[in-house]
């Protein structure tokens, strides 16, 4: 009896301040689009494109920290296999306390970046990036998916 | 009661695992999207040809010429813009023997003709031109040959190669 009082008084003091905290989450919000892509023309979308560039959207307690880390694919895969080839880089993501698409600090997408949640919790990633098609590349659509993981920092 | 004492343990673990494990990372993923247009292919669709040539008397095919002007067919994305150039060789060779080639003129057409379409200058720097709204895009090139007095008998050839991108 007195291991299960300490059991619920260990719960009591634990679980209140972490449920008032709002939730690490992150939700795609929208993709990385290049539109229209003409063979050997390589295409670029900023990540202050507000059509165009990928979002994210994350939460955490507020003023906390977190790493996020983008898992990036190298192509974006079409028809019957075909491949085109997608770089990234060193400013071609960004990260707005705000979640104002004009409001970013820009970072390496191919490095983990520490972020600082605002006091309401909520912010934005968003992602550029540049498709580099041949001059044969095949005609059709092209995708690939983006991860981004935000992991809280202590 | 001891049973229940370490059941107590076990919900708490399982409490503080789950919330530890759903605050400590998590994932989300977006998609990167594109639509390629259709690539551009450049056909050679006839020779520029200009038959039988006598030593010092100079040869012209027009690039109207039906029958003997080179002729390339250009397809693509519809209704969009490329450039294009041509590489012109100086001379037909035969063996170790050159015959100048010069003067060359041409057209360029959304349709397969010689007429609506534009004159140009093939020997000219990279140049715009359109596809047409079926993606089609046709060259007509015409020129002159010049062989000297003691030009040696043979059969001559040159390459004219047209590239041309978005």
């Amino acid at each position: 009896m007195r291991l299960l009082s300490y059991a619920l008084a260990l719960t009591a003091l634990t679980v209140p301040p972490l449920s008032a905290q709002r939730p690490i989450t992150v939700a795609g919000v929208r993709s990385l689009s290049f539109g229209a892509v003409l063979p050997g023309v390589p295409t670029v979308v900023p990540r202050t494109s507000a059509a165009n560039a990928g979002q994210f959207d994350v939460t955490g307690p507020h003023d906390s920290q977190a790493a996020l880390t983008f898992t990036l694919p190298v192509v974006m895969t079409g028809p019957a296999g075909a491949t085109l080839p997608l770089l990234f880089g060193g400013s071609d993501a960004g990260y707005s306390q705000s979640q104002s698409i004009g409001s970013q600090i820009g970072f390496d997408p191919k490095q983990p970046f520490v972020i600082t949640f605002s006091q309401n919790g909520r912010g934005s990633v968003f992602l550029g990036g540049t498709a580099q098609p041949v001059p044969t590349q095949r005609a059709g659509s092209y995708t690939a998916t983006i991860t981004l993981t935000v992991v809280s920092l202590p | 009661m001891y049973n229940a004492s370490k059941l107590a343990f076990a919900a708490l673990a399982l409490v503080l695992t789950g919330v530890i494990s759903a605050q400590g990372q998590v994932n989300g993923s977006i998609l990167a999207t594109a639509q390629v247009q259709t690539p551009i292919t450049v056909s050679g669709t006839q020779n520029l040809s200009f038959g039988n040539v006598f030593p010092g008397v100079a040869k012209a095919v027009a690039y109207t010429d039906a029958a003997n002007a080179g002729k390339f067919s250009v397809a693509g994305q519809a209704s969009t813009p490329v450039t294009y150039s041509f590489t012109l060789p100086t001379n037909l060779t035969s063996g170790g023997n050159n015959l100048p080639i010069g003067s060359w003129l041409g057209y360029e057409n959304t349709s397969n003709s010689t007429s609506g379409g534009s004159g140009i200058t093939p020997s000219a720097a990279p140049t715009s031109s359109t596809l047409s709204g079926s993606g089609a895009l046709f060259f007509f090139v015409g020129a002159t040959v010049t062989p000297p007095a003691n030009q040696a008998a043979g059969s001559y050839t040159g390459t004219v190669t047209l590239t041309v991108s978005y």
